[in-house]
């Protein structure tokens, strides 16, 4: 750390921006952005970005007129249907497969094991993740080597959902058992049975230990956590622990293969991520990667469980066996014992702080059950410390360390926040708990800690490397924090008449990044049609959120021209350029970034075309209303007479076409308060929560209707994962929970009101000022709830969910 | 068994297995908006209503709807002509992947049919049991509210200030049915 930060802290780390930029050590991440004039448009300029438009399919969706994948079914009239044969056991080896009974059944056209010639033996991750993925090669698509209740075994295709649900049934399948270890802390012992042999796995994993059953092991510090530790006077101690959470995408997981009229491999599928999906099939089939078409219809949800080759290899072997479209869609049971879910987890946090409660040190641990398999594994847990630390980037001493253990229970996989949860529940409960000890008010306390503009977050480059740092270029933090506290009246909060109701209020900030540092590439062409319209072709995956109508905005603007004129067609390898996929936050701000310079390519062609229609230097002309116009002649030419004359015209004719690329070593967080407003009673432990307000700083909001839909529903994702169980285990690792029923989310009258804030900053690396939105709200609630319980009854729940059971437990040690 | 339905105003004569169930049907139909979430009438994806009640179809055998009219979501409105609760839903970024919607739609269409002026508490209550795992419940319950104030701003009002007698009837099929088919 330098003097100026020293200076820093000791003033209550309120360095002045101009302190800060001044430090040369880090003149390589500047302040300033070499901002391009036209992203910086004022409110009142924009015409389309920041407006409410219409989502781009809404109107298909409401109709029930939009088709999912399931829905391609009537398309293919000789279509089979899949279904597998999953593991009985916990762990073992399969020593005999009978399918006898099943082949013999009418209208069975294919059992596969994994000796069939169909069926591909070599290893891949399912982790939809850049190339090479930084997840172990750990998985085959159908294993003898079983590891977890739900493994597949087998795979069947027949001609209608009954038949091929009957043929799995009659499969025998005989095991030899293995012992079994369902428990992260058991498995991390020398005794525990093993999951993996030295050597099994390629594409291993830094810090690994398989004798140990550790997939993975991370570790970064900043200057000197011990001494710190040791130097002060409180020094303080929590431990947190996460649930099982599922995706519990109302669509499950569904793919249709098939081979078409040119001998190609498509798949229809619904994935956050077509292409990492095409380089995989590509890898395990062998199969050419141009011989191999993934597309993607409307989605019914992902939140990164689809950002995983989850089902896909099963139909792609099924119809190469069959010579028949295949599809395979897994069951609601499947979803939450096959599929994946969010990596349960154990976080220690440490911290030493003064006597003036300046924060010394930070350190935090955590323990995460990958489950079977690996993937996201080391990735997740790296999340865990650099998405919520930076919260606090003027803590001069930082240690965040990670064990990833294999344990023989169900996948985990990406889910939205992406570890990012898991931190933040166990940060902002701990430094609330901090801030009560040493008798401060726990926002006022926040305050005097976190980032604002000018900082640099170190914690990118302890996790990243070398110059992975960030400057922060926009921070809306204290303005996030002060709506926040307004909307839910934390100044003026009215206790309950009655003495055994308290009431209470707990907060928590929360930082996410936007895209991957470094690691990901959108792109994006846009076509001038004859009319004046256009066509938008993006690898960008709208997956529900409604990036679609985001993409549309953003080329909008710059084209001058309204939503409607534009036809989008985003994701599909075939037709659409290159996209690393729907994940970490990435796609406004990456993707679209590609579409805003496919639009300003294609604009600078336009302008030609006006400059020559008008005889007028493209220097005067701007484009806006469907028209190239002159600001010093007063002349205009639609975008039509100029989509005609570059076709039609004369000699120099052209197709107006843009292209965009897009990456970049950036990734701004955007900062979220969340606020959670509870009643507990002291008799029962039982608890309500009145309203949860959540303040957001997304950069600029491309569609604020679309934004606050983002906030929300993230915001009800987080509150489930503070209130309701998740996927409960059995000893065995059995997932307890086969329907939505048993899974608990919470339904419309066990969500409390949420109310979402937008506060607009300018992110200048970002599209028209915008970073990211949709995971930020979805670290919060656990850390708020918590804190808000703690705040009405002085008693503290760390372990989720929080129940009025913990609550009551609580009161009661309190009374002994 | 052959079984015959009326389906968003079509008279048909389809093929059902015995255990099959309707929401099954329905979709071999190409009737697409009714969804299958859940393998069995937990997550209100394949709400349609049944003879003007709400069912969930993939929780119905297809055999007990022998005889029934069924609509679909497909029967409320058109793309260019909405029903007010679809148009709500828009108007509200109610919709994000959409899986769920129809069948909040339709539990939607059905509670202001009973209770054209309901409480927020009433509007969660009426949406209980349809899961939206992308949104939450706080736009489609402000969806739901405006579509309230919309449709009674259509009606005429009574002398008394009640719902008028002659607004439109309680079933959806009056609200721009396409004449059936039109769920593709």
């Amino acid at each position: 750390m330098s003097d100026d930060d020293e200076t820093a802290r000791a003033d209550g780390g309120t360095a002045s921006q101009s302190e800060t930029v001044e430090d040369e050590r880090f003149e390589e991440h500047p302040l300033e952005w070499d901002e391009p004039e036209n992203n910086d448009k004022a409110p009142d300029e924009r015409d389309s970005v920041s407006h409410r438009t219409e989502k781009y399919d809404d109107r298909k969706l409401v109709t029930g007129q939009a088709k999912y994948t399931a829905d391609y079914e009537e398309r293919y009239p000789d279509l089979a249907y899949a279904a597998v044969v999953r593991s009985e056991i916990p762990h073992g080896r399969v020593t005999d497969i009978d399918t006898s009974a099943a082949e013999a059944m009418d209208g069975v056209e294919a059992v596969l094991t994994p000796e069939s010639d169909a069926v591909p033996d070599a290893k891949y991750t399912s982790a939809g993740q850049s190339y090479p993925e930084p997840s172990p090669w750990d998985m085959r698509v159908l294993n003898e080597h079983v590891r977890y209740i739900g493994d597949p075994i087998a795979a069947v295709a027949a001609d209608d959902r009954t038949t091929a649900s009957a043929a799995v049934e009659a499969i025998e399948v005989s095991y030899e058992e293995y012992d079994y270890v369902t428990d992260p802390e058991d498995a991390f012992g020398e005794d525990a049975p093993q999951l993996f042999e030295g050597g099994e796995v390629e594409n291993e994993i830094v810090g690994h230990d398989y004798d140990r059953n550790r997939m993975a092991h991370i570790e970064g510090e900043l200057g000197d956590v011990d001494a710190a530790l040791d130097g002060e006077t409180h020094v303080h101690e929590t431990e947190w622990e996460t649930i099982r959470q599922s995706h519990a995408n109302v669509e499950k997981h569904t793919s249709l293969a098939y081979t078409n009229e040119d001998d190609r491999h498509v798949l229809i599928t619904s994935t956050q991520v077509p292409n990492h999906t095409r380089r995989q099939l590509a890898h395990l089939f062998d199969i050419p990667i141009r011989d191999i078409r993934v597309t993607k219809p409307r989605v019914g949800g992902g939140f990164g469980g689809k950002q995983a080759m989850v089902v896909e290899p099963i139909p792609l072997a099924l119809s190469l066996a069959t010579d028949r479209p295949v599809l395979y869609e897994a069951s609601r049971e499947e979803e939450f014992y096959a599929m994946r879910s969010r990596h349960p987890m154990k976080v220690k946090a440490k911290t030493a702080v003064t006597d003036d409660g300046d924060i010394e040190a930070i350190d935090i641990y955590a323990l995460s059950n990958t489950g079977a398999y690996g993937s996201h594994g080391m990735t997740v847990a790296g999340n865990v410390g650099s998405k919520p630390l930076p919260l606090y980037s003027k803590v001069p001493n930082v240690h965040f360390e990670a064990d990833i253990v294999h344990t023989n229970t169900p996948q985990t996989g990406a889910m939205r926040g992406y570890g990012a949860p898991q931190g933040t529940l166990a940060l902002e409960g701990h430094l609330d708990e901090v801030a009560r000890d040493l008798g401060l008010d726990p926002v006022e306390f926040r305050r005097r800690h976190h980032m604002e503009v000018g900082d640099l977050d170190e914690i990118a480059g302890m996790m990243g490397g070398e110059g992975a740092e960030r400057r922060i270029r926009s921070c809306g933090l204290d303005e996030c924090i002060e709506r926040g506290k307004d909307a839910i009246g934390y100044d003026d909060l009215e206790q309950p008449a009655a003495d055994h109701l308290h009431r209470g209020i707990g907060m928590a900030l929360s930082a996410q990044g936007t895209g991957v540092a470094g690691d990901e590439l959108g792109a994006a062409q846009i076509m001038m049609n004859e009319d004046g319209s256009f066509h938008l072709q993006v690898g960008g995956v709208d997956i529900g959120t409604g990036a679609d109508t985001a993409f549309l905005q953003i080329a909008a603007e710059v084209l001058g021209c309204d939503e409607a004129d534009i036809v989008v067609k985003s994701a599909d390898t075939d037709v659409t350029p290159f996209d690393y996929g729907a994940y970490a936050s990435s796609t406004t701000y990456i993707s679209g970034m590609a579409v805003k310079k496919a639009a300003e390519d294609a604009k600078e062609r336009i302008l030609d075309w006006g400059s020559k229609l008008l005889d007028e230097p493209t220097e005067n002309l701007k484009t806006g209303d469907g028209t190239v116009y002159s600001e010093t002649s007063g002349d205009s030419v639609t975008l039509e007479d100029i989509g005609y004359e570059a076709v039609y015209g004369d000699d120099e004719r052209e197709h107006i076409l843009g292209k965009g690329t897009h990456c970049t070593e950036e990734s701004p967080p955007p900062f979220a308060a969340q606020f959670a407003d509870v009643t507990v009673d002291e008799t029962t432990g039982e608890f309500e929560v009145h309203e949860l307000v959540v303040a957001v700083d997304c950069g600029v909001a491309i569609n604020p209707g679309m934004a606050e839909g983002q906030i929300e529903g993230a915001n009800h994702m987080s509150y489930e994962m503070a209130v309701s169980e998740g996927i409960t285990l059995d000893d065995e690792g059995r997932a307890e929970v086969a329907d939505f029923d048993e899974y608990g989310l919470p339904s419309a009258t066990e969500t409390p009101p949420i109310e979402s804030i937008l506060v607009e900053t300018h992110e200048p690396t970002g599209p028209f000022g915008a970073k990211s939105v949709a995971e930020v709200p979805t670290n919060t609630v656990p850390p708020a709830l918590s804190n808000a319980v703690r705040d009405a009854i002085g008693v503290r729940v760390r372990e989720m969910p929080i129940t009025a059971e913990k609550i009551k437990a609580r009161l009661d040690e309190r009374k002994d | 068994m052959d079984i015959e339905l009326t389906i968003n105003g079509e008279r048909t004569r389809v093929e059902a297995g015995s255990a099959e169930d309707l929401a099954t049907v329905l979709r071999q139909h190409g009737y697409i908006g009714v969804k299958c979430g859940c393998d069995g009438g937990a997550c209100g994806a394949s709400k349609v209503f049944v003879d003007g009640e709400v069912r969930m179809a993939c929780g119905m055998a297809a055999a007990d709807a022998d005889g029934s009219e069924i609509q679909t979501v497909a029967a409320l409105g058109t793309q260019d002509d909405l029903h007010p609760v679809q148009q709500a839903f828009v108007d509200n970024f109610a919709v994000q992947c959409g899986f769920c919607i129809p069948g909040m739609i339709i539990q939607a269409v059905a509670l202001l049919d009973s209770n054209p002026d309901p409480t927020e508490r009433e509007v969660r209550e009426a949406l209980d049991d349809n899961i939206c795992r992308c949104t939450g419940y706080q736009k489609p319950v402000e969806a739901v509210l405006d579509a309230a104030e919309r449709m009674q701003g259509e009606q005429s009002v009574a002398a008394d200030g009640g719902r008028s007698v002659d607004g439109p009837p309680r079933r959806a099929e009056s609200t721009g049915c396409c004449g059936g088919g039109c769920d593709e």
